[in-house]
Order: structure tokens, then sequence, then C-alpha cells
């Protein structure tokens, strides 16, 4: 008996950080599906039905799509050495550039065969990127202070694209731009028919784009010399330098990626609803900022990352989902601080989330 | 290491300046529009220090001396329901009174008694409205501050001798499309975007902050319903935000997604999410605070009606009142079915599908509210 008890302990100290939270998470899916099963008419019940719903599926992944690709643009600034704090602004900036250029083009038409909310697409991205860039150009030619500049991009954008929308429309709110300024759904046949599962091959495009977005983000960081190069300018840019790489000039690709990636995330928020809301937070609400803890949860792995935002977009939509069930209404108030809970939890017991040693510093390279 | 001492300084007052001044007032006097707004944003550092004196400019003061500030709502101008509403009766004063006014759209709670304050100091208005019950307590501190400055408080009150307080009997006119959601779930119906399955008697709200006034929405709505036919099922959720449309979207998603036929919203820009759930899943949808249909022409086709709220009424007779030298300090109006503060108006665009029938029977049910007949619930339990 005590043999079998050290056995267990020793197999679950052996278990790396990734597996033991799959396990985790996966063990409480379990639980509640066992408890559901058993006490019919139960919290459990409820939730297992909420949580395998199709609908519930398909609105957590709608809900990610911002967080995942801040939080894969923040592993791109943070694994290159440059921790970019300033992503919930370049999610804003890019959601009002998206509405602001689809509803100048004309919402229904299109420029050169590309539909107007791809044009407002594109927009975004770019001036994401070039938002993005300036804060490389402060950080790594100036070397201002990383978490002070990554703050200035969040205010910049807090107040610029409300004051922007203010001067267009006469609100902070843009007008609404109607079906016609938003993504289509794309639906797969046969298997869009799937039962739950379906829900991912009968999605808007954006979705698709996320799901592509992860493995390849993964795949460029571990299995391409531009992965190792950014890796090594966070771990190691003196050895970087060594071999004869540009510190810096990898430093910008990482910083631009993220702002590229942001991009996209901020104008598929915006442009699937074809409307900016600039009041308050702003329609993105504190999204960049989940990112970030997104990708401290899931320690710098796309895959990590995308399964801490799936999971943070999760509980809103089974929350969602949960409130109109008569009986129980969890707060949603408390439910939002869920993922900062989460990451201090995490943080403080677990402990294991490896930031990489040169984030934060200014490399300067000893040729000048 | 100087130059980077030098950055950082920089940045530190840069970032100060832009925290201290996001907004002050805007100037909306003249025409009403708004584009000089929020200047003071891109301005240095040390200008933000006495920022707070915020400058009206005197044009138009010739034409008129009846001056005003409106402080909005959270959710800010555009919102298509809440706010704008009260802007028409702002710039319905302005035409019919030739009065000037300046206007401030708060980015969050802490801002309310900035503004008021800065309303009221300076003795340049005669009338401050606060638009929206969450302006309540930082009323209740600054209008004993300034007992010579008239205030209007709409969906709250503040029991001061200064403040002329204006609320609605939201629940009643909540009633009333409660009813006809009621009756029209329970049919055959199909216009414009949307249809009914009579076979499952499902209806939903999706409500913005979840407060007590929001919470009278949902008790007259599922007071309504009920009265329509006991086995309705109201599904309710509330987004946490009036400026969170993504939310907004998927819980009305889910709703339809649970055979909802209707979704009624009182989330302010959040229920914009409403009607494009509606409009993707085949559903209908109510609008809230004033005529949706009309504000939101690209979703007329699943607007069956709008729960509307006279808050232009309310603004515009306070204004009125005090151009009038009428200004009740102290007193609270109540604006209900009976004095047409709230009332249910169909779509601009499929109201005149809705069968006959059902009208006369949501008509008859507003009778029997205004005679009495008909209590109506201002809570849930």
């Amino acid at each position: 008996m005590s043999n079998a008890n050290a056995d267990a302990q020793s197999t679950l100290r052996n278990l790396s950080y990734r597996q033991g939270l799959a396990v985790g998470t996966v063990g409480v899916f379990v639980l509640v599906g066992l408890l559901g099963v058993i006490f019919p008419g139960s919290i459990a019940n409820d939730l297992f039905r909420i949580i395998t719903s199709r609908s519930t599926l398909s609105s957590a992944l709608r809900l990610s799509v911002p967080i995942v690709f801040a939080a894969l643009g923040g592993i791109f600034a943070e694994k290159s050495g440059v921790i970019n704090i300033g992503l919930e602004g370049l999610l804003i900036i890019s959601a009002f550039t998206g509405v602001l250029v689809t509803d100048l083009v004309g919402a229904s038409s299109s420029v050169f065969f590309v539909p107007a909310v791809w044009v407002g697409f594109l927009a975004g991205i770019l001036a994401s990127t070039l938002f993005s860039l300036l804060f490389a150009i402060v950080c790594i030619e100036f070397r201002a202070d990383q978490i002070i500049a990554g703050l200035a991009v969040w205010l910049i954008a807090l107040g610029l694209a409300p004051f922007a929308a203010n001067v267009k429309y006469g609100s902070p709110n843009s007008d609404n731009l109607g079906s016609a300024g938003t993504f289509d759904q794309w639906t797969i046949p046969v298997l869009s028919d799937i039962p739950v599962l379906g829900a991912v091959f009968d999605a808007t495009p954006v979705v698709y784009l996320m799901l592509l977005a992860v493995p390849l983000t993964w795949f460029v960081l571990n299995h391409t010399s531009f992965g190792k190069w950014i890796q090594a300018s966070g771990e190691n840019p003196k050895a970087l330098d060594t071999v004869g790489v540009n510190v810096n000039r990898v430093r910008y690709a990482g910083v631009l990626l993220s702002g590229v990636l942001s991009g996209v995330g901020g104008a598929a928020l915006s442009l699937s609803l074809g409307q900016f809301i600039g009041n308050g937070q702003t329609m993105v609400n504190g999204k960049g900022f989940i990112a970030i803890v997104a990708f401290l949860f899931g320690n710098y792995n796309p895959i990590g990352a995308f399964g801490a935002s799936f999971l943070f977009a999760g509980l809103e939509a089974v929350q969602l989902r949960l409130q109109q069930v008569p009986g129980y209404a969890i707060p949603d108030t408390l439910i939002q601080t869920v993922p900062y809970v989460t990451v201090i939890v995490v943080l403080a017991l677990v402990g294991k989330t490896k930031i990489p040693k040169a984030a934060g510093e200014h490399y300067e390279s000893g040729d000048d | 290491m100087d130059r980077r001492t030098f950055i950082k300084g920089t940045g530190i007052v840069g970032i100060t300046g832009l925290a201290g001044c996001t907004g002050g007032p805007q100037d909306g006097s003249g025409d009403g529009g708004d584009g000089g707004s929020e200047e003071t944003t891109m301005s240095g550092g040390d200008e933000s220090m006495n920022e707070s004196t915020t400058e009206s400019s005197g044009e138009g003061s010739a034409s008129a001396d009846i001056n005003v500030g409106v402080v909005y709502a959270l959710g800010g101008l555009g919102d298509k329901s809440f706010n704008d509403a009260a802007q028409t009766g702002v710039k319905q004063a302005e035409e019919e009174l030739g009065i000037t006014y300046n206007e401030a759209q708060p980015s969050s709670a802490e801002e309310f008694p900035q503004f008021q304050r800065q309303f009221a100091q300076g003795d340049e208005y005669d009338l401050v409205c606060c638009i929206g019950f969450a302006q309540q307590s930082a009323l209740k501190n600054t209008a004993p501050n300034f007992p010579d400055q008239k205030f209007m408080l709409v969906d709250s009150t503040v029991e001061q001798d200064n403040v002329a307080n204006y609320l609605f009997k939201e629940e009643q006119g909540s009633f009333q499309v409660g009813h006809l959601a009621g009756l029209l779930t329970s049919q055959e119906f199909a216009a414009g975007g949307g249809e009914t399955s009579p076979d499952q008697k499902t209806i939903g709200f999706v409500g913005g902050v979840d407060a007590p006034l929001i919470r009278k929405f949902q008790a007259g709505y599922e007071a309504g319903a009920a009265h329509a036919d006991e086995e309705v099922e109201v599904l309710t959720a509330y987004t946490g935000s009036f400026s969170d449309p993504q939310a907004g979207k998927e819980a009305a998603l889910s709703m339809y997604d649970q055979g909802a036929d209707i979704v009624y919203h009182a989330a302010g820009a959040s229920g914009v999410g409403v009607f494009q759930a509606a409009q993707e899943k085949g559903g209908f949808a109510i609008g809230v605070d004033s005529d949706q249909s009309k504000a939101e022409p690209d979703y007329a086709d699943i607007i069956l009606a709008s729960m509307v709220k006279r808050v232009d009424t309310a603004v515009f007779e306070s204004i009125q009142n005090v151009a009038n030298d009428e200004f009740e300090g102290g007193s609270t109006v109540t604006l209900g079915l009976e004095q047409e503060g709230v009332a249910c108006v169909y779509g601009a665009e499929i109201g005149s599908d809705i069968p006959s029938g059902v009208k006369s029977e949501v008509d008859a049910s507003a009778e029997a509210i205004i005679g009495g007949d008909i209590s109506v619930p201002t809570s849930t339990q």
C-alpha cells in the first residue's frame, strides 16, 4: 500500500508542468461529467450539459480569437527579449482602424475584388504593426524602459482611438456597418455535421485563421532557425551576437510580429461585430491583459497559450449560459477575475513559468 | 545612460499628462457637434495641471441666456439608445428655446463627480443635467456643495432642494414588450428576417450591468410574458458591461440556440450584438430606450418593437422649466405609461406585420396597468 503510494507520488513528481496542467484540466472535466451523470438535476449536470453543447464550443472559439492572437504576439516579443505589455493598446488600435477603413471603403463595396471587410482587416493589421514599430524603436533604439513604453502604448491607444472616432463619428463609438461589414460564416460541408465538434467547422474565417496560426507559431518558434534566434535573443543575446546574428534586428522582428498578430486579433474582434465601441475601456475591455496572463500560464508555449486562452474564453461562454439556468446566478464580475486569480495561483504555487533570462534588458553589442 | 534617464523621465511625464487629461467636458455649443472635443488629450504634461478649469466658449451666448451642461451616462453618445435619447432632448431645447449647451462623456464612474463639479463651479451653467442612475452617489456629494446650482437627475433621486429628479416606470414599458413577446412566441409568426417556432415558448432578456434599475426591466418583461402565457420561459443573462457587444452577441446567440424566438435587451451599446445574433439566427429582437428600428436601420428587419423611454422629454422639460423660471428643485417626476414616459413602439419595418389581435391585447394590458388592474413588479425575486 505504502509502496503504491510512493510510486504514485514519484510519477506525479515526474510529470512536467504542462502535463500536470493538462491532466488537471481533464480531471476536472471528468469529475464534472461523472457528478453530472450521477446526480441529474444538480449543478454539475447543468454544467456538463452546457460544456458539452455545440453552441458553447463555437462561442468559446469566437471569444478566444482576440486573446489567442495577442498572446501569440506577446510570445514572439517576450521570447526575443522585449516585454510588450502594450498588447491591449495594439488590439484597440487595430480594432478601430479595421472598422474605420471598412467604413471608408464602403462596407458592401470592394477594392480589386477584395471585399471591404478584408481591406479593413489588413488596414487594422498595418496600423497595429506601425504602432508596434514605434514601440520597438523607443525600446530598442532609444532604450526606454519597456514596461513604461508598453504602458504608454496602451494609454495612447486608449485615448487616440476614441478621439479619432469622435472626430469621424461624433462619438467614441463608431457607426454600425451592418452585416455587410462583418465576416461571413464559412461552413465546411460534411465535417460541420459532426455533433458538438462540428462547431469547429462552422465558423467565421478568423476562427480558422486562429486554428492555423497556433501550430504555425509553434513550428516557427521550435523548428526554424528564425525561431531559434528569437529564443536565443531572449535567453542569451551574447551568444547570438557571437555567432554573427544582429540581436537588435531579431528583437525588431519579434516586436513587429507581436504587432502583426495583435492586429489580426483586434481587427477580427471589431469586424466580427461591424462596430467599434470606444467608451470606457473600449470593446477590447482587458483582452490584451488576459492574453499576457494566457501566455504566462501557457509557459511561452503557443499551444499552451492557446489552451489557456481557450479556457478563459470558455469560462466566459459557460458563465453567460449558466446565468440562464434558473437557480444559480454566478456574478459575472467574479468570473472575470478568474484569469488573474489563476495566474497568481500558477505563479505562486507551481512557479514553473520560465521567463526568458534577458527579457526586459537592453543588449548592447560590443561592436560599436 | 543620460539618454536613458531622459527618455524614462519624458515617458513618465507624458503618461501622467495623458492620464491627467482623459477628456474635459466637451464643447458642443452652437451646432451640437463635438468635433473639437478632447483636444486636451493631446496636450503636454504640464498643461494638464490647470486643465480642470475647462473653458466654455462664449459663442452664441448673445442669442440665449440659458446655458446647460450635460453629463452623459457610461456607454457614451452613439449608443443609439439611452444617451442619444438624452441628446435629442437637449437638441430639441436648443432649437426651440435657443439654449446653448456643453456635454461631457465620462469614461468611468470616477469621472462623474469631476464633470459635475466642473460644470457646477463658476456659475456658467443654469442647469446641469446628470443622465443615468450611476451618477446618483456622485451627485449626492456634489449638489450640497453648490446650493445655487440647479441640477436634474435622470433614473434616480437625490433629495436636495436644487435637484429635480426624473424617474421612469421602466417595468411598465417592459411589461408591454414582454406581453407582446409572450403572445408572439406562442403562435406562428414570420416577418422580415425572422420567424417564431410555436412549439417552444421561450424568449430571452439580455441586460447590461446587473443593477436594480436593469432588474426593473427584467421584472416587467417577465411579468408581461407570464401575463400572456404562464408557460413562457424567459432566459436571462447579464453581459456585465454596457459597451461589450461581443458579450451581448454571445449571450443572445446562446438564447436563440436554446429555442428563444424573441430577445429583449437593456444593455446599451452591448445590445447591438443582440440584434446581430437575431439576424444571424433568424429570430426577433426588441430594442430599448429609443425606437431602435429607426436608430439602427440595418437591423430594422428583426426589430419587432422598442421599449421607448422618453429621456428626451424629461431632459427637455427640465430645461424648459429652467427657461420659464419654473424649476422645481427637490421634486421627483415619475413618468409611466399614463404620462407616455414609457411605451411599446412597434418596429418601423416589421411592426405592421404584427397581427392586430396581438396589438389589441397589448393595448388592453396597457389600459389595465394605467387603470391599476395590473400591478407590475419592480424587482425580481
